[in-house]
């Protein structure tokens, strides 16, 4: 109005969340922990950076993959690095896995009414030398499977993945049984299959491919020798060893 | 809310729908039938936006009547649902659509087989073992799912329809006192006291 | 809730090496509530040429008589029957005609479709629910389960399956597809279609 004074109650109202797609991915072996992530980040229709790491080591036997929100998620790897140095610092040892998971937990709800927007999965070797793979929701709900996308193209891959990895709708031969992990050549080719069909389906997945694999302790890395583009990540090779494979997915 | 069941067994099915007529929280009447005998061989149970129902119900009737007369035999389950599915899905996309669902019953007298068509306002029609429409829905096809059997005769059917409109009567909050029961198969169409 | 979802139900088909599978759930529902386990959505319009119609469920039915009524006038005046090729665009054409009051439908067609050698192609394509025709040269989804079948299809399929393989890979995309969709499922058929016969197969899934 001329007076200065408004016609009706105005509202105005900022938006702190956004959503920068990609999709991760995560399977645990016997003695070995696979999780995988594209590198795009994208807002809408616009490819922000197409190398933009979601996966992280947080330990020499702990990645995390982080998706959702990606200002969330950087803020999110950054403060569960600060609290497992504070923990290096007090223990003079790494934490555990399933203690990370449920500090993750922890630390997830206690945003629980202004949540960081992503969803966590975390990989790597037990104290007991078995692969893991713990995932979450935003607030913290968790849990440990062998396998589990999230993301973008979640959809696209979780049933490919009950079908190639639990044998979901396979029956097996009489007198055998289906094996409850697989191998990880066989592991790492679900992987690459997954990224390169939810490339070609889902436009905000693409660029680049993050592949983290963890070796429990003792474990031969015999099987990864004829990979290419692999780097290892682990600083003592009498441990858990880590490794990161890295691939170029379609750019379109 | 209107609450209607119908299951198939050996060589009948079984038609059931409440008596009561409401205007908002009001009984109007209780022994309303909901069940109209649209053939020698065939029932159909309705429900849905008062007015809309007896109307379409009796559009139906006089319609299949009419072929009736002229062809000197009535048309039989599947031709029926068919029509009367068509008329529903002709009548959504009109300027005042009818809010009627049905259930129907019929016996077929050339295949000898019982025969339940699940049809609602939409013009949405399948062929069922049992279904029911309302609130009774949500009780009837779980039980229905544990206790039909499309083999079992007419005292084990009435068991089995006496279940649901038991749960209804004990877990629903607005349940309705009286049901009416009919029951189609070789000799035609009649009314059962539960 | 769209009214594409209201019912559920999903579609798939897929070219193989002179054949064509195409498959569906048989899931009928009102949102969350199952109504039937046994509503079909495929159609033998010709004896090679199939189409599946998921979405509202009035209209699947209402769509196949709309589409069966036409494909008969077509093989009575022209004494002959249609190819796929010419199906499909008979089902684009039905539909845009209802451009501003659709019928909800996604079509899916399989189909094989004579050369002029005389001999049989294998052909697949889809619609959205206005008729805009998608020729694949692999496959074509639609119904509740999409985005799910695309992301199974796409890791499983490969080119010039033979019609037994064609069959398992049509299976396990549908069935571990429909698994993690909460509007698609309770049973699955699948037709192979070859040059001179069509298998149908109705599959056992989970009932949940």
């Amino acid at each position: 109005m001329p007076d200065g004074s408004y016609e009706r109650p105005q509202q105005r109202q900022f938006n702190p969340y956004s959503e920068n797609g990609g999709t991760i991915l995560a399977i645990a072996g016997a003695d070995f922990s696979v999780i995988a992530g594209d590198t795009r980040q994208s807002e809408g229709y616009s490819i922000q950076t197409r190398y933009a790491p979601k996966v992280f080591r947080l330990t020499e036997r702990a990645v995390l993959a982080v998706n959702g929100f990606a200002a969330d998620g950087n803020m999110f790897v950054k403060k569960v690095k600060q609290r497992l140095e504070w923990y290096r610092h007090a223990h003079a040892k790494d934490m555990p896995l399933r203690a990370i998971a449920r500090l993750i937990q922890t630390m997830l709800y206690a945003q629980r009414f202004f949540p960081y927007y992503v969803y966590n999965i975390l990989g790597g070797i037990e104290e007991d030398g078995t692969g893991a793979v713990y995932s979450f929701d935003p607030v913290g709900s968790y849990e440990r499977e062998a396998c589990r996308a999230a993301g973008a193209a979640q959809s696209l891959v979780q049933p490919f993945l009950d079908n190639q990895i639990y044998f979901k709708n396979q029956t097996p031969a009489p007198g055998t049984n289906h094996p409850t992990h697989l191998p990880l050549p066989d592991v790492l080719s679900i992987v690459i299959d997954s990224f390169t069909s939810a490339t070609e389906r889902h436009i905000e997945v693409g660029d680049g491919l993050e592949i983290y694999v963890v070796l429990a302790k003792g474990r031969s890395t015999q099987e990864l020798a004829s990979i290419g583009g692999l780097q290892e990540l682990s600083t003592r090779a009498e441990g858990d060893r880590m490794f990161v494979i890295r691939r170029d997915l379609k750019k379109d | 809310m209107d609450i209607s069941f119908a299951l198939t067994g050996k060589g009948y099915v079984l038609v059931a729908a409440d008596t009561t007529a409401a205007r908002s929280i009001i009984k109007m009447k209780s022994d309303e039938d909901k069940i109209k005998v649209l053939s020698p061989h065939l029932l159909m149970a309705f429900s849905g936006e008062p007015g809309d129902t007896v109307n379409f119900a009796e559009y139906v009737e006089r319609n299949l009547r009419l072929y009736h007369i002229r062809h000197t035999y009535p048309l039989r389950p599947a031709s029926a649902a068919s029509w009367i599915r068509r008329s529903l899905a002709e009548s959504l996309r009109s300027r005042s659509p009818y809010s009627v669902n049905l259930l129907l019953g019929g016996y077929d007298t050339a295949t000898h087989t019982p025969e339940l068509y699940w049809v609602d306002y939409l013009g949405t029609m399948t062929s069922v073992p049992f279904g029911a429409h309302g609130y009774g829905s949500y009780f009837a096809l779980s039980l229905l799912d544990r206790y039909h059997d499309p083999e079992a005769g007419l005292e084990e059917g009435l068991a089995a329809l006496r279940r649901c409109i038991d749960e209804v009567s004990k877990r629903l909050v607005v349940s309705p006192g009286k049901y009416k029961v009919k029951v189609v198969d070789k000799d035609g169409v009649r009314e059962i006291e539960l | 809730m769209s009214i594409m979802q209201y019912n559920g139900g999903s579609v798939i088909a897929m070219v193989g090496k002179d054949c064509v599978a195409i498959a569906s759930d048989l899931r009928l529902g009102n949102q969350s509530l199952g109504i039937s386990s046994n509503f079909e959505k495929i159609f033998a319009m010709t004896e090679r040429t199939y189409v599946g119609l998921p979405g509202l469920a009035t209209d699947v039915t209402t769509l196949h008589e709309q589409l069966r009524y036409r494909l008969n006038m077509y093989t009575i005046k022209e004494e002959r029957t249609m190819e796929p090729e010419t199906f499909i665009h008979l089902v684009s054409s039905t539909l845009y005609e209802k451009r501003w009051g659709p019928y909800f439908i996604e079509p899916v067609l399989a189909g094989m479709q004579k050369t002029p050698s005389g001999a049989f192609r294998p052909f697949v394509a889809s619609t959205d629910l206005i008729g805009c025709i998608n020729f694949a040269k692999d496959f074509v989804v639609a119904g509740t389960a999409s985005e799910k079948l695309f992301g199974v299809a796409e890791g499983l399929w490969e080119p010039d399956l033979e019609p037994e393989d064609l069959f398992e890979t049509i299976s396990q995309t549908l069935l571990n597809a429909v698994d993690r969709d909460a509007y698609s499922g309770w049973g699955a058929v699948v037709h192979v279609i070859t040059k001179d016969k069509v298998v149908k197969r109705t599959l056992k899934g989970r009932m949940d």
